[in-house]
């Protein structure tokens, strides 16, 4: 298992407490392309970003290479993120002010990696998403399509352990969305890329290998 | 912390961010450095006035004074042993007496204007050398050595000229007769041969007759009632006083100009403790501004903090990208403000010096002045900038990104 998941639970606290995650247990396989679904406010983002160190889960461990991943401190979590976790979001989480080549030697810049590699790193990732073409042009000359992925080639230049993608084609067009999760299968295919996708399309889901499916902050059917 | 990166985001965040911002901001920063530099020198310039005129009028660098038993300072040759020691520039000697000065306005004893003034003895080679009266002649002309029934008065005690005791002057012009009733007894009548105008009140209610004329008023000879040492470089004053000491004037008193300026030298103090009052809340208004900018820098960013954290960068990182931009609008306003106070402001105010009470103003911009500004300004960008990048890099991942 790359990832373990045991007894994971959020409450968001306020006035009323809200219990999001109850007691979650499940694992992933190496180079798994697993699909997290659910309806709205079944928990499924919210599992997303416990599982890539986005957010602090209330109670249980997340165990990835036999670290848990609760107990790390902030420092060691973002080395972490950095290091072995990749994101694509679903509003692309682009910094408009980077052209599409800094944006996505922006994680092997911050990993101390030299110039010289971190840009031919860089340009080849972009190169393999299609977008080799247009590495000086900034995001917002982009279309929709393009700028996802823009950053999926960020979440992958560091050579991520996981994958994690939020509704990756929530904002884009039919055709650019069968551009990602293609994408996303090729590289899970050819080299072995473990992802972790939330959606809603179970069109998209096709494309995982598993679909875990939440209802109301658990796992309904795995 | 990365600074390669920060340094990176932050340059990249300049070239290619809102330029009218950019301009903007800079142009706050400029503003708030130049109102750091002007108010400290023109207090400065003010402060200088003052003791220019206390110098270059009054009291010259030292004055040396007959001991408090003594009427005169009783040394033949005190001028010729001052003028040995090097480094001494001038030396005036005066006799000073405090006569009623007499005017009959229409020459019919009925219209007698008068008063108490201090009339001092010169030798006019001598005493240009020490004071700048001669250069403020304001109508008729200066002394002669030779000159013997000829008084040159301050434009209070004649009158007119913009002075500012009009109600106590005599009113006259060049050319009247006054009549002065000296302190022994004896009366003397002399030509008004010159009216002369400082920016120093106090020197302005003061007459000049010559040594000579004096001496045979006084019945003294080659002795003085005050000396006044003229010294290369202003600031030296006390080592010059010991060596005085050690030509031979034991008794005398000795002072520097600064111990004899009285409430003026109040004043120069109260001038520095509003200018660093005024540099404090100008350096606060900076630091305001910088937080304001980069507060609203971080607001407008929030969901890049967000995106730049899920990546991996360390809060640190994102503090040091915010408080680079924030260094970067300090210096260069410290800059910008240098250029503008360098090459605008202050040739501005030396072709046109402000004209205060106390003299002719303009800025007195010292290294000093400079280096605390400077460090002001940054330092305020630099604590300015990293409160609201801290806030803001402290802020969690979901909630940056959800803006």
């Amino acid at each position: 298992m790359i990832i373990q998941v045991k007894n994971l639970k959020k409450t968001y606290e306020g006035t009323v407490p809200v219990k999001v995650l109850k007691n979650i247990n499940f694992g992933i396989k190496k180079g798994e392309f697993v699909a997290l679904m659910g309806r709205s406010g079944s928990g499924k983002s919210t599992l997303l970003h416990q599982l890539g160190l986005l957010d602090t889960p209330t109670a249980g461990e997340i165990i990835i290479e036999n670290i848990n991943l609760v107990s790390l401190t902030e420092k060691q979590k973002s080395q972490f993120r950095l290091k072995k976790l990749g994101y694509v979001f679903q509003s692309y989480a682009l910094l408009p002010e980077l052209t599409v080549l800094e944006s996505v030697f922006l994680p092997l810049m911050l990993d101390d990696i030299p110039k010289k590699e971190y840009k031919e790193k860089a340009a080849d990732m972009l190169i393999n998403v299609g977008l080799g073409n247009k590495l000086n042009h900034l995001p917002q000359e982009l279309s929709g399509g393009e700028q996802q992925r823009i950053a999926i080639a960020r979440a992958l230049v560091n050579d991520p352990l996981i994958l994690f993608a939020d509704e990756p084609t929530a904002n884009l067009d039919r055709e650019s969305s069968l551009t990602v999760l293609k994408l996303f299968r090729k590289l899970n295919q050819n080299i072995g890329q473990t992802i972790i996708m939330v959606t809603h399309e179970p069109e998209d889901a096709k494309y995982a290998d598993r679909i875990i499916w939440l209802r109301d902050g658990v796992i309904e059917e795995n | 912390m990365n600074v390669k990166t920060a340094l990176f985001l932050a340059i990249t965040s300049i070239k290619r961010g809102n330029k009218g911002t950019l301009a903007m901001t800079i142009l706050i920063m400029t503003l708030a450095y130049v109102n750091l530099v002007f108010i400290s020198s023109i207090f400065g310039g003010i402060v200088q006035a003052i003791n220019s005129q206390a110098i270059n009028n009054q009291y010259s660098n030292i004055v040396i004074t007959p001991n408090i038993n003594d009427t005169y300072i009783k040394k033949s040759h005190a001028r010729q042993y001052l003028l040995a020691i090097p480094g001494i520039t001038g030396v005036a000697t005066h006799y000073v007496d405090d006569p009623v000065i007499e005017f009959d306005k229409n020459s019919t004893g009925e219209n007698i204007e008068k008063g108490r003034w201090t009339l001092k003895s010169i030798v006019p080679q001598e005493e240009e050398k020490v004071t700048n009266i001669y250069k403020s002649i304001v109508a008729g002309s200066y002394l002669k050595a030779t000159d013997r029934d000829q008084i040159i008065l301050g434009k209070e005690i004649a009158g007119g000229y913009g002075g500012d005791l009009g109600y106590l002057s005599l009113g006259v012009k060049v050319g009247d007769q006054v009549d002065v009733h000296f302190s022994n007894g004896i009366k003397r009548t002399y030509i008004v041969k010159g009216i002369f105008s400082t920016k120093s009140t106090q020197v302005n209610q003061s007459a000049f007759i010559t040594k000579k004329e004096m001496e045979s008023v006084l019945h003294v000879h080659n002795w003085s009632s005050e000396i006044l040492v003229k010294i290369a470089t202003t600031g030296n004053e006390n080592k010059y006083i010991k060596e005085i000491r050690q030509t031979g004037f034991k008794n005398e008193d000795i002072k520097k100009w600064s111990d004899l300026m009285g409430f003026t030298a109040g004043a120069s103090k109260s001038f520095d403790m509003i200018s660093i009052i005024l540099g404090v809340i100008g350096t606060i208004v900076a630091g305001i501004t910088i937080f304001i900018i980069i507060f609203v820098s971080v607001v407008n960013k929030r969901k890049q903090i967000g995106i730049l954290k899920a990546i991996g960068m360390r809060e640190g990182t994102i503090v040091l990208y915010f408080v680079i931009q924030a260094l970067f609008y300090g210096i260069v306003g410290v800059l910008f403000g240098i250029s503008l106070i360098l090459f605008v402001i202050r040739p501005f105010f030396i072709a046109n010096p402000l004209s205060f009470p106390v003299g002719w103003v303009s800025l007195k911009i010292t290294f000093n002045i400079i280096r605390i500004s400077n460090l002001s300004l940054i330092g305020a960008a630099l604590i300015g900038g990293f409160f609201p990048a801290y806030r803001g890099a402290k802020e969690s991942i979901l909630n940056s990104l959800w803006g």
